[in-house]
């Protein structure tokens, strides 16, 4: 699953999340410093983040209110975004305390929380023309983001490249939308970051796997393993 | 080697204990167990042993169910904590599966009370007062800790471990887990770990949990019916809340299936127990069928058909008729979720009930995909279509359209499980309809399904040995 286990993570930090350290409040420190270079290094490990998120979450209501950091729950939820289409985002929503993310809770978090369901709702319904429009409705969003570095590149990179895998060709124009760039712009991304050619305003996209739509048939795999209990059971039965 | 193994162990029991007793006041109950004498435990013990496997009744008073944790405590902490292991053979193959399942159930009945009391201010002031005073009976952090400890002591890891790579379980089994008693509610804890933690909702972890199980094997559940069917429930529900409905469709099928043909052989009340769950996953199969239409097998589709065949139809006609549906067969066949923390006595308002948070994060994905049944009724009718002019039959803007064909194409490659951990898998196309678009014009290719004759084969053969 995608952003779930980076080759990146250290050592100390899969002794924590595959362990008891695991529910150890004192590991809160360690995965926070874990999520802030997640955050500055553009990867993501969610495996270590969903920990850290049931121990912060969890500490606010048992432990001291006080160690809870917003900002580390709304920064969790911001990376879980950037792997769209994936499920990494629901399964951050659902470990957060349901109270939090109840319709009539009011206060900061919850209002953060709702904001970026909606942006992430957006991405998972490949609206993402109306993505950019959202995130720029409100100086809130440029908040939430802001410690992710990278955040409106990641976005782009990963909407290319979803895009590839359903387009051979593609109009610069509805392509720049989704990007949330001008035209020039988004001339630029699709020439220097993608490394595709433009012709008479249509995207051309290499081939890949994805957008090939092969004709195929679907055929049965058999193997003997499938007849062993049948035979066993004759061989049995026999004996 | 073994001396220093359970040093290790002991120190590991010994972290967690310290880490949770602060926050669930288990260290007042290993306390009170302490003070009592050594002969007075092994007099009652096999009574205790018994009593611990018992259904206490639902509708049990409050007092009852607070003796019944401290029991728990008491027998759990007998088990684990005496000095060496305790000389005891289980009364039952079946008995430890019996408490660990009946510890959670209690568990969980608890936890939806509680709940319930919280959100209705006017009800029952006395039971309110007292759930308030002690949130830490029956807390999670108590029962995560009893399945850890009981996974750690009996080194059961160590053991399948040695189990999966062809090597004698006894020789890293320990003192401890040479003997049936831990061994067994070693084993059926990692059931219960994987449980527990889809009830709080963390449906990665409740995968992760069975790594050391091997599923596709004889596995030592699989023995005990209601153990082997529980775990494929939960499993298949973790997979559908991950968005793998493949993988959930195959384990709901594959357990439904050993059900329907093993009914006559299952004694009449191990059957009936598991009559509930068999329907509700019939009701889930229905939701992963809908975002994910395959072929069922033959016995499945039957019953299916004859169980939510109005139901099935409506979802698979998808749009916004759909969702009450989606809602209406998540909440029958759900598992009874459990609030990470206790609830807020002071603000009834503030308590929201689990199922309906979890519901609601999945109703985000069934929207998000609503518009898939349609889209694709549609495409598999042409080679080749204008994007323009299929949006005007949808009625809907180019713009949407794009964004359908992306989702459901995102949707269509999803891991697999092959035979490794359950979180792993093969990225697969999963649906025997594929696009591509060139600008505004949709390249469409469907797959031919060649006939399925093993399953067939191998069903025929079985009947002419009965």
């Amino acid at each position: 699953m995608e952003g779930e286990d980076p080759q990146e993570r250290p050592d100390y930090i899969s002794s924590i999340i595959n362990g008891l350290e695991r529910y150890n409040p004192e590991a809160v420190g360690t995965l926070e410093d874990y999520l802030r270079a997640q955050c500055e290094q553009r990867y993501c490990d969610m495996n270590a983040n969903r920990t850290l998120l049931k121990l912060s979450t969890n500490a606010r209501y048992q432990l001291n209110p006080d160690r809870l950091k917003d900002e580390v729950i709304t920064n969790i939820l911001v990376k879980a975004m950037t792997c769209f289409p994936s499920p990494q985002f629901s399964l951050a929503l659902h470990i957060i305390p349901p109270s939090i993310l109840a319709p009539t809770s009011r206060g900061e978090l919850p209002e953060a929380i709702s904001k970026l369901r909606e942006l992430d709702t957006q991405l998972q319904g490949a609206q993402y023309a109306r993505f950019w429009a959202t995130l720029d409705s409100d100086d809130l969003y440029a908040d939430l983001v802001a410690d992710i570095d990278g955040f409106e590149e990641l976005i782009r990179i990963r909407t290319a490249t979803l895009a590839s895998h359903a387009f051979r060709e593609i109009e610069i124009s509805v392509l720049a939308e989704w990007l949330g760039l001008d035209e020039a712009a988004a001339t630029k991304f699709v020439t220097e970051t993608a490394g595709w050619k433009i012709e008479d305003g249509q995207v051309k996209v290499p081939r890949n796997a994805e957008n090939e739509a092969k004709k195929a048939e679907v055929r049965e795999d058999v193997n003997v393993e499938m007849f062993s209990r049948i035979v066993r059971r004759a061989w049995e039965e026999t004996a | 080697m073994s001396a220093y193994d359970e040093d290790y162990d002991e120190s590991l029991v010994q972290d967690l204990k310290e880490q949770t007793a602060f926050e669930d006041g288990m260290g007042e109950d290993l306390e009170r167990v302490s003070s009592m004498t050594m002969a007075q435990q092994t007099d009652d013990i096999q009574s205790r042993l018994a009593a611990a496997a018992q259904p206490l009744d639902f509708s049990a008073p409050l007092a009852v169910k607070f003796e019944s944790y401290d029991s728990y405590c008491n027998l759990f902490h007998f088990i684990l904590n005496s000095d060496g292991p305790v000389d005891l053979e289980p009364p039952s193959y079946y008995w430890a599966w019996d408490v660990i399942d009946e510890f959670i159930y209690q568990f969980n009945s608890f936890s939806s009370y509680r709940m319930r009391l919280a959100r209705q201010p006017r009800d029952n002031e006395e039971d309110r007062q007292i759930l308030r005073e002690n949130p830490n009976t029956w807390g999670c952090y108590s029962v995560l800790n009893v399945l850890y400890s009981l996974i750690q002591r009996s080194q059961i890891s160590e053991q399948l471990g040695a189990m999966k790579r062809n090597e004698d379980p006894m020789t890293v089994a320990g003192e401890y887990g040479k003997k049936n008693l831990y061994r067994m509610l070693g084993y059926f804890s990692i059931i219960g770990l994987l449980r527990v933690h889809c009830l709080l909702g963390d449906f990665s972890l409740a995968l992760k949990t069975l790594d050391d199980i091997e599923l596709n094997k004889k596995a030592m559940f699989a023995r005990v019916m209601a153990a082997h069917f529980t775990t494929y429930y939960y499993v298949g529900f973790s997979y559908m809340m991950m968005h793998r409905y493949a993988d959930a469709i195959r384990m709901f099928s594959h357990i439904l299936v050993y059900v329907s043909r093993t009914k006559n052989f299952q004694k009449n009340a191990q059957y009936d127990s598991i009559t509930k769950k068999n329907d509700q996953m019939y009701a889930l199969i229905a939701i992963c069928v809908a975002f994910h239409p395959t072929r069922l097998d033959d016995t499945i589709h039957t019953a299916l058909r004859e169980k939510y065949g109005d139901q099935l139809l409506k979802l698979q006609r998808g749009g916004p008729e759909s969702l009450p549906i989606y809602e209406e067969l998540f909440k029958a066949a759900c598992p009874k979720f459990i609030s990470p923390v206790p609830p807020d006595f002071d603000n009834p308002e503030a308590n929201v009930d689990p199922i309906d948070h979890h519901l609601a994060i999945f109703m985000d994905e069934v929207k998000t995909n609503m518009w898939s049944p349609t889209v694709k009724s549609y495409l598999r009718l042409y080679t080749t279509m204008d994007l323009k002019k299929l949006a005007g039959f949808l009625e809907v803007q180019p713009e949407e359209l794009r964004s359908y064909l992306l989702v459901n194409k995102q949707r269509t490659k999803q891991l697999r499980w092959t035979d490794q951990s359950l979180l792993d898998g093969e990225w697969i196309n999963v649906s025997d309809l594929d696009y591509a678009m060139q600008g505004d014009l949709i390249h469409i290719s469907e797959a031919k399904v060649g006939r399925k004759l093993v399953d067939w084969y191998l069903r025929n053969l079985a009947r002419t040995y009965n």
